[in-house]
Parts: structure tokens; C-alpha cells; sequence
């Protein structure tokens, strides 16, 4: 069981975030991702700053055997279209490959 | 208005063009130095356009290219990536192998940086 923690920190800029709603932000992005991927062999999303708003997104599969990196990538961003628009998302760096 | 045709024109005008929160004298944004100073490293002749001036140009753009964040690297007229893949690029040596496949091997020789208003 995960235990949250409702210990407020102050994140980057004037914003304070609790671990929940980091681990949240995680585990949308995580789901969507896995609904998008559904045969991903790598799926992986990281908060880089602990802030809840920069993710570090790493998927590998075989959805992107043959699509160059710029379509790989707006496969990704499509997937993540309501957090990105929604704010959740300040900033995105993704990393992407087939599985041939 | 829209800066739809001023943004096609930026697009298929320059060898490279960058859309960058700043200009590269005074860059605003992590993700834009990234993509500049891996084009910088490339010695791509870059012609950077500051999306910042106006929320509009940056609505305007992601609707031309279907990508939706900022920075975005075109070489001759096509979109190559952001910051991420412009640094892989660099990484496995495509970056150059692209620019000069695009430009012409003598595509260093020209070590022009420009910076176009819209």
C-alpha cells in the first residue's frame, strides 16, 4: 500500500505542491500513456524536479517501428494532450523508440 | 491576425529556422538553449524567430506543424524535432549528417545566426 504524504513543500516558482498531487500527476500521465500504448515493452515517466510539472516520458514500442522520431513524438504528445493543455505539464522531455 | 503566412514564409525561407522563447542573445527558456546550442555545436546557419512577443505566434505555428511545444527546429521547410530530438540527432551524429545532406557539405562555411521578427 502507498502511503501519501500531505506534507506540503514548496515546489519551483510560487506554486506548493503536496507528494499527493505529484504522485497523481505520475500516475495520469502513466495511464494515459499506457491506454495510447497498450504494447509498450518500455513506459516510464518521471518527475525531474519533484515539482509535479517536468516529466522526463520514456516509451519503447513496437507502435513506433518505422515512424521517425518527429511522428514518434507527436504520437506522445497526442497521448498527453489534456495535461499538456490543462497546465498539469510545464515541461515535457521525451525520449522514444521501435523495438526493431 | 494571423502570422500564419509570416511563419510559412520563416519556414520554407531558411536553411534553419528556430521558434525559441527569447533570441539566442537572450534565451528564456532551458528547452530553447538546448536546441540552440546543439544547432550551435552542428555549425547550422540558424535563423531564430522569439514566439514570445505574442501568445498568437505560437498558436498559429503548433496548428502549421502539429507539434505542440516549443522550441521547433525546421530544415529546409521540414520539421525535425524540439530540444529532445535535435539533441539525440546530435548525439548519434544525424544532426549533421541531415544539415549537410540538406545544404551542402560546405554548410559551416556560412556561421550565420539571424534573428527575424514577425
Amino acid at each position: 500500500m502507498r502511503v501519501y504524504q500531505f506534507r506540503h513543500i514548496r515546489a519551483r516558482g510560487s506554486v506548493a505542491l503536496g507528494r499527493y498531487d505529484r504522485v497523481v500527476s505520475v500516475e495520469r500521465l502513466q495511464g494515459l500513456l499506457q491506454r495510447e500504448f497498450p504494447d509498450a515493452k518500455q513506459l516510464e515517466v518521471v518527475d525531474r524536479t519533484g515539482g509535479g510539472d517536468h516529466f522526463q516520458v520514456t516509451v519503447a514500442t513496437p507502435a513506433f517501428d518505422g515512424l521517425s522520431l518527429v511522428d514518434q513524438h507527436k504520437r506522445v504528445y497526442n497521448a498527453l494532450a489534456g495535461p499538456l493543455a490543462d497546465g498539469t505539464i510545464h515541461e515535457l522531455r521525451i525520449s522514444t523508440k521501435g523495438t526493431t | 491576425m494571423s502570422y500564419s503566412d509570416k511563419i510559412k514564409d520563416v519556414i520554407t525561407e531558411s536553411d534553419v529556422a528556430l521558434f525559441m522563447k527569447g533570441t539566442p542573445q537572450f534565451v528564456m527558456c532551458g528547452n530553447s538553449d538546448r536546441a540552440l546550442n546543439a544547432l550551435r555545436r552542428a555549425g547550422a546557419p540558424v535563423t531564430a524567430v522569439d514566439i514570445l512577443p505574442d501568445p498568437s505566434i505560437r498558436q498559429d505555428l503548433s496548428v502549421l506543424s502539429g507539434w505542440p511545444t516549443i522550441p521547433q527546429v525546421f530544415v529546409k521547410g521540414e520539421l525535425i524535432g524540439g530540444a529532445d530530438i535535435v539533441e539525440e540527432l546530435e548525439r548519434t551524429g544525424e544532426l549533421e549528417r541531415t544539415l549537410a545532406e540538406k545544404l551542402g557539405d560546405g554548410y559551416r562555411d556560412s556561421r550565420t545566426e539571424s534573428v527575424v521578427q514577425l
